[in-house]
């Protein structure tokens, strides 16, 4: 309510239009913001002006750099492109990009929250050569081993796949890298709630971050950890051809003296990193394997077992081969701990 | 950077209502709380791999897993993996504190202090992990975060009761590190510390001080002014930071009465509890004891040889320092100079060479020279120097600004150490009270006035004034000896001893006794102990009568032959190991002598209760009501202050500003003072707020504001209504305001 002229006058002036002028600029709006800015250099970035197509090189580095986009169906899509040009390549010519490159910047998608972006990332590694796989099994398994324990579920049951799949591919370089045993084992320990540390409980609690349909993502577990535990513990398949022919007679033990073909075969010595303890020392040997296995997880595991059998179902047949596994695993230790 | 996490994948990594959980009910997610943990374990192994890495990894944060973890430490408190986490964050931190991500960073040493105040690791492990970081880090901010964590984890260890230990050991860090490089700049941040926690009262003592006057004897200008800047400062600083928090006052009564007036809210209950609350806390601080704090340059051990080596050291050798940290170095060596009395020969003869008008800062230099002045200086040193500053400063031919601070100086000079000025010299000096500017004529005056009191025989004969005069014919004054220290004596004490009597008479009389007689004066002994405290003072209640006393009343004390006898005998009762008093009947004499040694005597075997102290406090400003001031008292206050303020430029350029006219324009600021510009009622203020709001009228605001011919043709309609119209409009009325208005919330 305007009560006095003044006041009209003064809502009114809001509304009045500014004359325009011959030969003078129009006045700017009361809300004009100024746009213009300083800078001390500006670098544009050079538009590709060549005629031919990027190579196939520089596409895979943009598509890898893409790999951090904000966007689900950006990264899923850029995914799927390195797999198609990875496992369209001829087998004997070089990556695109070298593999230790690829693998660095995917490996962190293990985490991703996006199902499919997943199941992208796992159908790259998958066509990756296994060699290169091999080399860089330790930062696989520690991505894999963050999933294993993530607070979604999603996550937890994809990265048993992601481990399946690592085991298939590099069973040996998982079971003695640095941490790769103990540090996986106690994982799983935690998964299946059978860590039994906490005294006697009145009865099995339900965990915070697991839903209803607990019982197929156990079962999964359990197989995972027979898989697990048969690539740690069973027999190892054969030497190397060279120690097994009669031919280099005057030879003995030949396969200790030649050259590892593994990389960074003195690992186990720890020469630079920093100390290590229990958990994340590497157990190369199967026996070394077979006693922290008896000593940290043996019981727990039997313990488990008892419960998941008595299920029965489909839960009691991963159990039964979890035992079978076990058992086959840890015969010939139990026979030397008897003698 | 950090990717937005969309509402489903919120809802599956909830760490929040996880943490909220297990701290509600540790025991039944334990496990979920390992799986965290061994989540947070691989997260790190990762980060180690690169700490430079952003700890965007998925939808989990590192930052969030550290931050779950820390939180939750304290529910698990015998489990390996809470000592685990320390370990690591103090490890990542002191290695890695350069690469890491900043609010990755920053969360760390969050979690850090929070593991602190969960108790699960000490102090010094914190302090010690920070504190290097602290010195070695490049980032800014870093080094602010740290700072504070620092300061605030020292205070809190310190609240309950001083934590000698911890202080100790920090101590030694920061002197360590003072005296490891003296070249660096690092110590500064000893400095810094040590100054906060100065000034908050933290660290008060002796050791502390050591750690500044290693930071003064540094190398590094930085760390020298730093040093420095606390001796010349850091008290008042302190003073001031004790003031400020005690600043605002409470009014209770004001605040009551409100409640009493205004509408009941609980919120207005509360505030006037808390108000309370305050209010009584606060006078519980004000009753208690006050902490004894000693200033920094009290606390000084051998302060002789500090500012031997400070001065020769910065001052004198050819150090490098620029002429601003000098002269803050020179005025410490000068304020303690003057303070303790210290005897630095070669300061003299340095200064001589700046005391010229054209020198930069050359009142700060006049002020060093006056403040390093005290009645031990041999005045042959400082002869030569006055008389340059005469010569270059004080005459005809120089601007009266210079004239005048040259005059307020020499004063300055003189009125520590007398005798460093000769006759003729004064004589000429006192004829520019002359002068026709103000400020010279004032500084003159001070000069002769000073000299009346303290060397009257130096000046002429006309100049002397009337006491001054009379004392020399008299011969009551002496002469003053270079070295010569006045007995000590507590000013006063005649007249508290005058009073205590005249109680004691007056109690005898109440009780019929006679007054002169003695009385066992352990009695009265007791009852003084019993008004120990100031408050419980009820002797106080006659002194709201003015005691109007009658001619030579008060000489009666004196001359009662008994009292004289008796009074020291029963003293002598009390304390027979004392010396005895003058207890002799014969003493008849009227000398000085007696009430001399009565007054040594009430000295020597009485303690002062603080009541006592506020009696003689209140005796003495009587008296100096009473008695028109004497000059010599006047002189005697000035000297007081001069021997325990610090001198500044401003002293001596006080007199220069006495001639200059200010403009128009300042004396309407000084006049304006720091009040606000336009004086406005609270009605429209709140206004012209509401209206800056952007918020309407409200319907009241309305109908006040309406045209009245607009109200008038309703008002009419109002009278004709028929008596049914007026029920409707009556039930109307009582119905609405059972609902709650028009838009009721019934319906």
């Amino acid at each position: 309510m305007g009560s006095s002229a003044k006041k009209k006058k003064e809502k009114k002036k809001d509304f009045q239009k500014a004359k325009l002028k011959v030969g003078k600029t129009k006045p700017k709006a009361a809300n004009a913001t100024d746009t213009g800015f300083k800078a001390k250099a500006i670098a544009l970035k050079q538009q590709s002006l060549s005629a031919t197509a990027p190579t196939v090189e520089a596409q895979c580095a943009h598509q890898l750099s893409l790999l951090n986009h904000k966007s689900d169906t950006q990264r899923r899509d850029s995914l799927a492109y390195l797999t198609t040009v990875i496992s369209t390549h001829p087998p004997g010519s070089p990556l695109p990009q070298p593999a230790s490159v690829i693998i660095s910047t995917v490996q962190r998608l293990v985490l991703d929250g996006s199902n499919s972006v997943r199941q992208q990332m796992l159908k790259l590694v998958q066509s990756l050569p296994k060699a290169d796989v091999a080399s860089h099994t330790d930062s696989l398994l520690l991505h894999t081993r963050a999933g294993m324990t993530h607070l979604s579920t999603d996550i937890r049951t994809f990265s048993l796949e992601m481990l399946e799949w690592l085991l298939s591919v590099a069973g040996d370089e998982v079971v003695s890298c640095a941490g790769g045993w103990v540090k996986t084992l106690k994982c799983f320990l935690s998964l299946l709630g059978w860590q039994a540390q906490f005294g006697s409980k009145w009865s099995a609690t339900k965990s915070f971050g697991k839903t209803v349909g607990d019982s197929k993502v156990q079962v999964k577990q359990m197989t995972t950890l027979a898989t697990f535990l048969r690539a740690g513990m069973s027999q190892p398949k054969q030497m190397a051809a060279i120690g097994s022919g009669e031919v280099s007679f005057p030879l003995s033990q030949t396969e200790h003296h030649v050259l590892s073909e593994r990389s960074n075969t003195f690992a186990h010595l720890n020469l630079f990193g920093a100390a290590r303890d229990e958990e994340a020392e590497m157990y190369e040997d199967r026996e070394d394997r077979q006693r922290v296995f008896h000593e940290l997880a043996e019981p727990a595991i039997a313990a488990g077992l008892e419960q998941a059998t008595k299920g029965g179902g489909e839960l009691g047949r991963a159990g039964a081969q979890l035992r079978k596994a076990m058992k086959e695993g840890m015969a010939d230790f139990h026979g030397i701990d008897n003698t | 950077m950090k990717r937005k996490i969309g509402a489903l994948e919120k809802v599956d990594a909830d760490l929040t209502s996880l943490q909220y959980k297990v701290r509600r009910d540790p025991q039944s997610y334990y496990e979920d709380h390992q799986q965290q943990y061994m989540q947070y374990e691989t997260q790190r192994d990762l980060l180690l791999q690169n700490p430079s890495t952003s700890d965007d990894t998925g939808i989990v944060r590192l930052s969030d897993l550290i931050d779950f973890v820390a939180h939750t430490a304290d529910c698990y408190p015998k489990a390996k993996a809470t000592a685990q986490f320390s370990d690591d964050l103090i490890l990542i931190l002191s290695l890695h504190h350069d690469e890491l991500q900043a609010d990755l960073r920053d969360k760390m040493v969050g979690s850090l202090v929070l593991v602190r105040n969960k108790d699960l690791i000490d102090s010094a492990t914190l302090l010690n992990t920070l504190f290097p970081i602290l010195v070695s880090t490049r980032s800014k901010s870093l080094r602010a975060l740290l700072f504070t964590k620092i300061i605030s984890d020292l205070r809190s260890s310190n609240v309950k009761a001083t934590n000698h230990r911890l202080n100790r050991t920090i101590q030694t860090v920061l002197f360590n590190l003072l005296t490891s490089d003296r070249e660096s700049a690092k110590g500064l941040w000893a400095v810094k510390i040590t100054r906060e926690l100065w000034k908050r009262q933290i660290w008060t003592d002796a050791r502390t001080v050591d750690i500044m006057k290693e930071a003064c004897l540094s190398e590094n200008e930085k760390v020298i002014t730093g040093g420095v800047r606390f001796f010349l400062g850091g008290d008042k600083e302190r003073e001031e930071a004790a003031d400020e928090s005690s600043d605002e006052e409470i009014d209770m009564a004001k605040m009551r009465h409100q409640v009493g007036i205004n509408k009941k809210t609980k919120k207005k209950a509360r505030e006037l509890k808390q108000a309370a609350a305050t209010v009584k806390r606060k006078e519980r601080k004000n009753n208690a004891p006050h902490p004894l704090n000693f200033s920094a340059l009290h606390l000084l051990h051998d302060p002789q040889g500090f500012a031997e080596t400070l001065f020769s050291k910065h001052v004198q050798s050819k150090s490098k320092l620029p002429l601003e940290s000098k002269l803050l170095v020179l005025q410490l060596v000068s304020r303690l100079v003057g303070l303790h009395k210290l005897t630095v020969i070669a300061l003299y003869s340095y200064l001589l060479k700046y005391l010229t008008p054209r020198q930069t800062s050359v009142t700060t230099f006049l002020a060093i020279l006056a403040q390093a002045t005290h009645n031990l200086v041999p005045p042959d040193v400082l002869e030569p120097l006055i008389q340059k500053i005469a010569n270059e400063f004080v005459s005809e031919a120089s601007a009266s600004e210079v004239a005048a601070a040259g005059l307020n100086a020499i004063r300055e000079v003189c009125a520590r150490q007398p005798l460093a000025m000769n006759d003729t010299l004064l004589q000429d000096l006192v004829m520019y009270r002359k002068s026709k500017d103000k400020g010279v004529q004032m500084a003159a005056r001070g000069l002769l006035s000073l000299y009346r009191e303290v060397g009257a025989e130096l000046l002429k004969k006309r100049d002397r004034g009337k006491d001054a005069t009379i004392a020399l014919i008299a011969g009551g004054r002496k002469e003053q000896r270079f070295g010569e220290e006045t007995v000590g004596d507590i000013a006063g004490i005649d007249l508290l001893e005058k009073w205590k009597e005249e109680e004691r008479r007056k109690k005898r009389e109440a009780a019929g006794l006679d007054p002169d007689g003695s009385d066992d004066s352990e009695e009265d002994e007791t009852e003084n102990w019993k008004n120990w405290d100031v408050e419980s003072d009820d002797s106080d209640g006659s002194g709201d009568w003015i005691n109007v006393e009658s001619d030579g009343e008060d000489i009666n004390i004196s001359d009662s032959e008994d009292e004289k006898e008796n009074q020291p005998a029963a003293k002598k009762a009390k304390l027979a190991s004392e010396t005895p008093g003058p207890s002799e009947p014969g003493s008849k004499a009227q000398s000085e002598e007696p009430i001399q040694k009565q007054i040594n005597r009430l000295l020597t075997t009485t303690i002062l209760t603080p009541a006592d102290l506020k009696q003689l406090r209140a005796l003495q400003e009587s008296a100096a009501v009473k008695s028109q001031m004497s000059s010599s008292k006047r002189a005697a206050l000035l000297a007081a202050r001069h021997a325990d303020d610090a001198i500044t430029a401003e002293t001596i350029e006080a007199a220069a500003a006495l001639g200059k006219k200010s403009t128009k324009e300042e004396k309407l600021a000084m006049a304006k003072g720091d009040r606000e510009e336009k004086h406005q009622s609270t009605t429209a203020k709140r206004k012209e707020k509401k209206e800056a709001a952007g918020k309407s009228t409200t319907n009241k605001e309305k109908a006040r504001k309406k045209n009245f011919l607009m109200t008038l043709g309703k008002a009419k309609g109002k009278n004709k209504r028929s008596l049914v119209d007026i029920k409707k409009t009556m039930r109307g009325h009582i119905e609405r305001s059972k609902r709650g208005g028009r838009r009721g919330n019934r319906g």
